[in-house]
Formats: structure tokens, sequence, C-alpha cells
């Protein structure tokens, strides 16, 4: 009985013209979507490979210059010289013998790669920068730099599938299914139908079994071609397993708008009428719910401004400078064993700088922590209330999925805090001790890499949304499909 | 085959139904003769389960419309006012798509055309979709679901209002053969003379209430028509 009018449903919505439209659209979303997020991850790619081909560059020289000046110096049996950091350019030793000015004036550029599925959640991406110049330099700084993006398009959200998944599909599936029962009834249908041995639950269920295979069918493979268009990544194992929860948690959201398309149908009114009430229903899962979410989560965890924070950084370098013979002598005082011999200390612009970078990092890194937990506050409790609406669910998922979360980025920048000490300690040391460095050194010079977080980690933050999806999904559709009991097929 | 016992129904203090008692036996019309809101079609709705009683039973072949819902439905066809079907399919389509729901699915092509063919659908109209279809021809595809469902049991719910007198005769004939084949058929109808010339019985209503049974056999045209406006004042 399923299995005919599955195929009678099929059959008539095939020859239905706006469905086609409907699918039509859809694809086309989906389709343009999948082009947009590319084009975005590709420019950041693009801009991440320049950066550090141009930054690779400038160090190439400077090693070329150094291996240039080592041979030089064990042909004529001389000692290697420290090269001051003001010294005229082409006398004397190269600047790649001082450790301070290859480790300040050259940046390694640290990359977040993106994963194999990028394309399919933005998220946040677009306002997070995703490769961080590192040098000896204050690296919270660096943090606040971002590229130029149309401010426009920062405050409406990017159009990419996640958007086209979370915004655009329940409106097509509402398109499908707000007269599920109430335009059979309206024709006249119902009746004749109902006259036959199928009880109303069977009929609704086959109804949705057609709508959710037909709009399916197009997501999927759409989802799929989107994937091996513009994915990456995609001989391994973890980016088809993370595809396999995304299409798990698009088939649980579809359900959703399906399901509540049966309950608001169940309540017997018409098809104008459910539509209405659809449409609304729309407005406040999508629209309505997870604004006011982001309100009171940014109400109760009020964080910093930004520019109480570039306000409190600007004034410890103002401080730092106003007294940076005291800095000198306290950075000295930290440590005591680099102290050189000689009265050049006072001289040596590089080494106030450094000075300054550690007094002002000191000065503002509290602030940015309050800055970071405070965010982080923001998104437990976004975490938390994410189960009153599927949006903000399907939303957190896709960031998931996709390597876009912001859960990720922290984890990418505590590296990049990492890395920065230890480019710090690696040319501090040398430059202070003003021991020139040597192009066997050079090799030891740390490179950042990424190292992707456990997907055991990735899976735990993805699966309260999943869950939380699955639950609510199950208890509204047993829910509208036990409303059909009180559903009267003949008007009184 | 069709029976109401004390069959009640109000809808909130409006009594639709008032303990209806009532009878159809294989092989009879029972033409149900009432004003709008006599309680025909809810006496109707309540024989096809889409509307609870609120009190008594509306029992099928013996079984209890409201306990059996599925079973007696496969007893049952129903001709409303107009045969609602879909008009994108053809009428051989429709045909198939019903016949199956009542479980038929031993039919073959041709014995659906026959089913069309032999109540009267001319041939060219088979393969036309139904949004074409006037009103007797939708009737028509009615009475043909109504076979291949070898329905023992008819609600008909005024079946011929709109129908010119050629296309109503017609209806009628198809009626007194599904009669000759042992089906219990009641049918709600404002046509007195239809009431008479294709039923066995008459009852007549009133305000939920069933005033007078009568066989058509003991009553003349003239008769019934003052029986039924006596009724009416």
């Amino acid at each position: 009985m399923y299995s005919l009018i599955v195929a009678h449903e099929t059959r008539t919505l095939a020859k239905t013209p706006s469905l086609l439209w409907i699918l039509l659209l859809l694809t086309a979303a989906i389709a343009f979507g999948a082009w947009a997020s590319s084009s975005v991850f590709e420019r950041q790619s693009q801009g991440a490979t320049a950066i550090s081909n141009y930054e690779n560059g400038m160090r190439t020289k400077m090693h070329d210059d150094l291996a240039k000046y080592e041979e030089k110096v064990k042909a004529s049996g001389g000692k290697m010289e420290f090269a001051a950091v003001n010294h005229a350019p082409g006398e004397g030793p190269p600047q790649a013998t001082n450790a301070g000015a290859v480790g300040s004036e050259t940046e390694s550029f640290a990359v977040l790669p993106p994963t194999g599925l990028a394309a399919l959640s933005i998220g946040q991406s677009d306002l997070n920068l995703n490769y961080i110049p590192v040098s000896m330099k204050n690296i919270i700084d660096a943090t606040k730099d971002n590229e130029i993006e149309n401010p426009v398009n920062l405050k409406a959200g990017s159009f990419d599938i996640a958007f086209v998944i979370i915004f655009l599909l329940p409106i097509f599936i509402m398109a499908m299914s707000y007269d599920l029962l109430s335009s059979e009834k309206e024709r006249g249908t119902l009746a004749m139908v109902m006259s036959h041995p199928i009880s109303l639950r069977k009929l609704m269920a086959s109804k949705l079994v057609s709508r959710i295979a037909i709009l399916l069918a197009v997501v999927i493979a759409f989802g799929v071609g989107a994937v091996m268009a513009v994915g990456s990544e995609l001989n391994q194992a973890e980016t088809w397993a993370r595809f396999g929860f995304w299409l798990g948690a698009t088939v649980l959201y579809s359900i959703f708008w399906f399901a509540l398309a049966v309950l608001v149908n169940a309540a017997g009114k018409s098809s104008a009428t459910n539509g209405i009430v659809l449409a609304g229903s729309w407005l406040a899962f999508v629209v309505v719910i997870p604004t006011i979410v982001s309100v009171v989560t940014s109400t109760l965890y009020p964080a910093p401004s930004r520019l109480d924070f570039i306000a409190a950084s600007r004034e410890a370098q103002t401080a730092a400078e106003f007294e940076r013979m005291k800095a000198l002598d306290q950075y000295y005082y930290d440590h005591l064993e680099l102290v050189p011999g000689g009265e050049d200390k006072a001289n040596d612009f590089l080494t106030l700088s450094l000075a300054n970078n550690a007094s002002i990092e000191k000065a503002i890194k509290p602030l940015y922590d309050e800055f970071q937990n405070q965010l982080n506050r923001q998104e437990d409790a976004v975490t938390k209330f994410q189960f009153v609406s599927p949006a903000i669910m399907m939303q957190l998922a896709m960031n998931e999925v996709a390597g876009t979360s912001a859960d990720r980025y922290e984890n990418f920048m505590k590296q990049v805090f990492k890395f920065h000490a230890q480019w710090g300690e690696f040319f501090t040391g040398r430059f202070l001790k003003r021991d020139p460095l040597t192009t066997e050194e050079w090799k030891q010079i740390p490179t950042f890499k990424y190292v992707e977080e456990p997907f055991s980690d990735v899976l735990a933050r993805l699966m309260p949304s999943l869950l939380g999806l699955l639950v609510v999904v199950a208890a509204l559709t047993a829910f509208a499909f036990s409303s059909l009991r009180k559903y009267r097929v003949a008007a009184r | 085959m069709l029976e109401a016992i004390k069959l009640k129904k109000t809808y909130g203090d409006f009594e639709a139904l008032k303990g209806l008692d009532l009878k159809i036996n294989a092989g009879d019309i029972y033409c149900l003769l009432g004003a709008n809101g006599a309680g025909k079609s809810t006496t109707i709705n309540l024989f096809l389960n889409f509307i609870d009683p609120s009190e008594g039973q509306a029992k099928v072949n013996g079984l209890d419309v409201t306990t059996h819902p599925l079973e007696t439905k496969k007893f049952l066809a129903y001709i409303p006012e107009t045969v609602m079907l879909y008009g994108n399919l053809t009428g051989l389509e429709n045909l198939a798509y019903f016949a199956k729901l009542g479980g038929h699915n031993e039919y073959s092509d041709s014995d659906l055309r026959n089913f069309l063919k032999h109540v009267g659908l001319q041939d060219g109209a088979v393969e036309k979709r139904v949004a074409a279809y006037s009103k007797g021809m939708r009737q028509k595809v009615g009475v043909a679901i109504a076979l291949a469902k070898q329905a023992k049991a008819l609600l008909l719910d005024e079946p011929t209002s709109g129908l010119d007198p050629k296309a109503s005769n017609e209806f009628s004939e198809l009626l007194k053969q599904l009669q000759g084949g042992g089906a219990a058929i009641l049918m709600a109808t404002h046509d007195l003379f239809r009431a008479k010339e294709t039923g066995t019985r008459i009852g007549i209503m009133r305000e939920g209430r069933l005033m007078q049974q009568l066989s058509t056999d003991e009553v003349s045209h003239a008769d019934l028509e003052r029986i039924y406006l006596e009724h009416m004042h």
C-alpha cells in the first residue's frame, strides 16, 4: 500500500510544474552556494600562499647572503661577525647574521588549512584571518589584522551551502508540503481516498516519503556534486565521514520541516492558513529565535569591545615608549643572562623594540584573554541554547563538519601563540647575545604546521547538535502523527 | 449490511443526529430525504468513519466502523455529490489507483477499461485527463470505482444533484445494476422523483431525526411529495 501511494504521489508531483521550478531553484541555489563558498576559500588560500611565498622569498634571499658571507669568512680564515641592526646595506656582515633582524623583520605565516569540506559552510572563517604573521613583534597586534572584506557581506553572511540548507531548504520544503492534506481536502479527493481501507497516518507517511525522496535525491546528488567539485582531500576517509554527518544533519533538518508541515496540516485549516503558519514558523525558528539567542548571549556575556582592546593596546604602546629605558632595564632584569657587554644597549633600537613589544604584550594580554574568555562564554551559551531552534543546531553542526567552527579556530590560535613563543625563544637569545646566525642554525628556525585536532574532539562537539536534532525531530514527528487522530476528513 | 443503532452526533450543543436506528440489507436502495441540515450527510460520514459518533454505533457488515475502520471500508464505496478525482490523471489512471487502494491489484488494463465502458464512459474519454470531465462523467467513474472495488455497500451523498435528466437516469440504471448484484445502497438526496424511481425504501429526515420510513412500492409520487412536505412544515 505504501509503495502504491508513494508511486502515485511521485507521479502526481512529477506532473506539477511548480515542483519542477522549486527543484530547479534549489539546485541553482546549491550550485551557486558551492561556487560562492569555494571562491571564498580559494581567495583565502591564494592569499595565504602568496604571502608565505613572499616571506619565504625574503628569507631565502637572506639565507643566500649568509651562505655567501660564510664562504667568504671560511676562505679568509676569519671569524663570523654579528651585523648591527642599523648598518648600511652592502657593508659588513649581512643582516642574516642578526637573529633579531631575521626574527622580527621577516614573518612566518601560521596558516590554518581548510578541511576538505570547508566549502560547505563558511561559518566565521570570513571574520577570522586564516593566516597569522608570526615574528618577534607583538602577536596580539597581528590577530587584529583582517583582510579587507565588504562589510555588507560580513553583516549579511555568506551565500554558502549552509545558508542554502538552513535558510532556503525549509522554504522549498514548505512549498512542497504546506498543503499535504489541505489541498486534497479542498479538492475533495481526500474523502475519496479515505473511503478506502487506508489510515490517514499511512497516507501521510506515504506522501512524506515521496516528497522527502524527491527532495533529498536532489540535495544529496548536488551535495555530492558540490563536494566533488569544490571539496578537497577527497581520498581521505575523514572527509567522507564529515560528509556523512553533513548528510545526516541535513536529512534530520529536512524531516523537521516536513514534520512541522504535518503538524500544521493536522490542525485541519485551509492551505492558505497552513502557508501563513509555516512561514511564521520559519521566521521564528530561522530568524527570530537565533537573533534572540545571539542578543541574550552577548547581553549575558558582553565581550569587551574591539575598540577598547585596540585603545588599551595603544595606551600600552605609548606608556612603553615613554618608559622605554625603564622597560629595557626591566627586560634585562628579567633576563640577566642576556645582558650584553659594552655600552651599545641603549642605542640598539631593536632591543628596545623587543622590550617594548614584551611590555605591550604583557599589558594587553589580560584584556585579550578576557576578550577570548567572553567569546568562549558566548559560544558555550549558544551551545546550550541551541536546542531552542533547529536552525542553530544545524549551523553549529555545519560549522563543525566544515571545520569552520570557533573551537577549531581557537585550537589554531593556541598553536599560533605556542609557535610565536618558540619563534621568539629561537631568535631572542641569539640576538641579545649578539651571536651571529649560521646557515646550520638557520635550518633550525621553527616552522609552523597546524596539527589537526583529533576527529574525536570534533565528534564530541558535533554530537550534541546532531542528537539534539534527532530528539527534536523524533518528538515532533511523533506528536505530528499522533495529532492526525483528531483530523476530520469531512467538514461539519 | 448497513446498520445504525441509536446513532447520535452532537457538535457542542447542536444535535446533528438524534439517535438514528436504521438497517439496510443487501439488495436495498435506501433513499434518505430531507432538507439541508437534516442529518443525511452526517449519517453517511458516520458510516465512513469520517466523524466519530457521540453515541450509538454505525455498523457495516456487522462490524462497528469506529473499532474496525479499515475492515469496514473494504466493503464500502462512496460517491459524493461530485466525485472528485485527480485532475492531472486520466480516468483510467484514476480507476487503477482507486482499485488498488481498495486492495484489488488483480485487474488488467483491459479489465479496468471494461469497467469504464460498462458505466458508459466513452472510449475517447478514458485516456483523457479527468480535469476535462463533466460531472456526469466523474459520477460514472465513481460507479466504476465501486464496481472495481466489488463494494457490498454504497454510500451516496446527493450523487445526481446537478445532473441533467438523461445523465441522472443513466446513473439510476447503474445503481439498479449494483443493487441487482447484491449491494446495499444508502443514498442521500433531495430528488423525490429519483428516490421513488430508484429506491426500494425511503426515509424522511428532519432536524437529525428519522421521521418516517416508507416502501417505494406502497407510495405514489404524489403521496410521497405530500408526506414529505407534511414533515417539512
